[in-house]
């Protein structure tokens, strides 16, 4: 049952930084994207990689992972610069659609549909961090950096421009402000997190392959900060905190058989997003603090 | 000869693609909604018609079966989802997250009815025969294509010589004086639900009968729509239809060249870059985002 807990905790770090990076986007600046577990791969493969072929120090891992994400957001950030509205959301969606199929095809970089496999306990300058406490003070700790850099980030200037960004894209460029640079900054900042989280999911799971990086993440991902929130710094690990309870929930209700809670849970939280968009379109933070 | 008959499983594909992506585009024209939940409306479709069929009813009420479903839950969609979001709030991607979390929903309810595989029935119309030396083409394609040039003569004329058609095109360019000239709005908007799911009836049946359908293709099928009305050029439903043969015929074609695993990024390796570089859509307006 401890284990349990440790490794729900540890899921819920890692999702927490990936979600708070996808609020970055969706809910500061308006950039919709449906790319999101495009990057969280990016960073699991190149951190997967670096273990077996480099080191298998985090930190090392994870930066290069955070690089990697950061600098192949710029995919993302051509259309965001070029398009709005449907059109991003259609560009995401095609450039989510791309990556599974390369992640599934790939074999030399991600290991095909069979994934990358055997990637060696995390250690930290030559600590063992391993075990499965340790490795979730580390999630933990990575939390925290990412909650703390986004609100330092967002009650600056940049997250005032992000905003006014975000409310009306000639009022910001009116101003100002450099719309164009401001949209990339972002974007890359969103993604270099999600790495870091990706990174973090590769040693916590020691196996990678494309079913973790579909567009079914991208949405689940999506689900959790607007279930949770979107523009609130605590909403979307609120999101993350309901969405991955929720199968364990699910498991104690005796009449659900155990192998349909898959789908139970899809028509939950398909339905929770619905009726959240018609009565709270702010989310379940947003709506203890009424108007983001 | 390989060429060839890739050619003419594109255009089987794409023709489906294309009824399928008409109704969105109707849908999106006429009221703005980005009705990512198309995809259900498609595999609800599907199953229906199987369900009614393996019941024991002829093809005919089963396929009746399947257009009144699609229709209701069109429907459904844009009197208790959409209207209620529209009225308080209305920002796009509120629906759009709405929609795709209906269209979720729709498909786990029927993955957990049904199961998650595929299902299929056989009917003598899908029997492949040879026409040329090394071209086979199954019956079903000359049904198909009947059926498309039908539908889409049925709807042009619709939208252009009748009066709730004129009435469609105005709610896309002008909601507002449409009201000030004493129409419905909402009543033009239902009608467009109607005739966009009713869209995608032809299109899930013709696939539950050749290749099966599956709960997944709801996803499949919510992206190729998509796809279609952005590479077509939002807003023109004609666009959307020939955007989606294209598409159709890109994905079968592209197999000559590469494996079949890539042929489905092929299409939307199409989508981006009509984004990046062509953002108007074939037959779009120019300057319409």
């Amino acid at each position: 049952m401890i284990a349990y807990l440790v490794n729900l905790a540890t899921l819920i770090a890692i999702f927490g930084i990936a979600a708070t990076s996808l609020n970055l986007l969706i809910g500061y600046a308006g950039i919709f994207s449906i790319a999101h577990a495009m990057f969280f791969g990016i960073g699991a493969y190149v951190a997967a990689q670096v273990a077996l072929t480099v080191s298998p120090d985090f930190l090392v891992a994870a930066l290069a992972a955070a690089v990697v994400a950061g600098a192949l957001s710029l995919c993302l950030a051509l259309p965001a610069l070029r398009v709005r509205g449907e059109y991003f959301v259609a560009a995401s969606l095609g450039l989510q659609m791309m990556a599974s199929t390369i992640f599934a095809e790939a074999h030399s970089l991600t290991g095909g549909v069979g994934g990358l496999v055997g990637i060696p306990p995390a250690r930290i300058l030559g600590f063992d961090v391993a075990s499965p406490d340790a490795f979730l003070v580390l999630a933990l700790a990575c939390l925290a950096v990412t909650l703390a850099v986004v609100r330092t980030l967002m009650r600056g200037s940049f997250g005032r421009s992000l905003m006014a960004l975000r409310d009306s894209e000639s009022a910001a460029e009116a101003f100002g402000k450099d719309v164009r640079a401001l949209k990339t900054l972002v974007v890359v900042v969103g993604c270099f997190f999600v790495g870091i989280a990706g990174a973090l999911f590769a040693f916590h799971m020691a196996f990678v392959n494309v079913e973790s990086f579909t567009l079914e993440q991208s949405v689940v991902l999506m689900a959790m900060v607007i279930i949770g929130g979107a523009g609130t710094l605590t909403g979307p690990l609120v999101g993350v905190i309901a969405l991955l309870s929720l199968p364990a929930a699910l498991s104690f209700l005796p009449f659900i058989p155990a192998t349909e809670i898959g789908t139970v849970q899809q028509f939950i939280y398909g339905a929770l997003m619905t009726a959240l968009m018609i009565f709270r379109p702010s989310g379940i933070v947003g709506l203890s603090r009424g108007a983001r | 000869m390989l060429l060839t008959q890739l050619a003419v499983a594109g255009i089987q594909t794409g023709m489906l693609y294309a009824l399928t992506a008409a109704g969105f585009a109707l849908i999106f024209g006429a009221t703005r909604v980005f009705h990512v939940a198309h995809g259900a409306t498609f595999i609800l479709a599907g199953y229906a018609f199987l369900e009614a069929v393996q019941l024991g009813l002829h093809w005919s009420l089963a396929s009746g079966v399947a257009l009144l479903l699609a229709v209701a839950f069109g429907l459904f969609m844009d009197a208790l989802v959409y209207r209620p979001i529209q009225k308080h709030e209305g920002s796009f991607f509120t629906v759009f997250v709405a929609s795709f979390g209906a269209g979720i929903a729709m498909q786990a309810l029927i993955q957990f009815f049904f199961g998650g595989g595929f299902a299929t029935i056989s009917v003598p119309l899908t029997r492949a025969a040879e026409v040329l030396p090394g071209l086979y083409i199954a019956p079903v394609f000359w049904v198909a294509l009947a059926v498309v040039v039908v539908v889409f003569a049925a709807v042009s004329l619709f939208l252009e010589r009748t009066h709730a058609g004129l009435g469609l095109r105005a709610l896309s360019e002008n909601p507002e004086l449409l009201r000030a000239y004493g129409l419905s709005a909402r009543r033009l908007s239902a009608l467009a639900f109607v005739l966009g799911s009713a869209l995608a009836v032809p299109g899930a049946i013709l696939t539950t009968v050749t290749t099966g359908i599956q709960p997944a293709d709801s996803a499949h099928v919510m992206l190729v729509s998509l796809a279609a009305t952005v590479v077509g050029g939002i807003g023109s439903i004609r666009g959307a239809a020939l955007a989606g043969l294209f598409l159709g015929l890109v994905e079968n074609l592209v197999v000559s060249v590469v494996d079949t695993q890539w042929s489905q990024a092929a299409s939307f390796v199409v989508l981006f870059a009509f984004i990046l570089f062509r953002p108007n859509g074939l037959m779009g307006r120019a300057g319409a985002r």
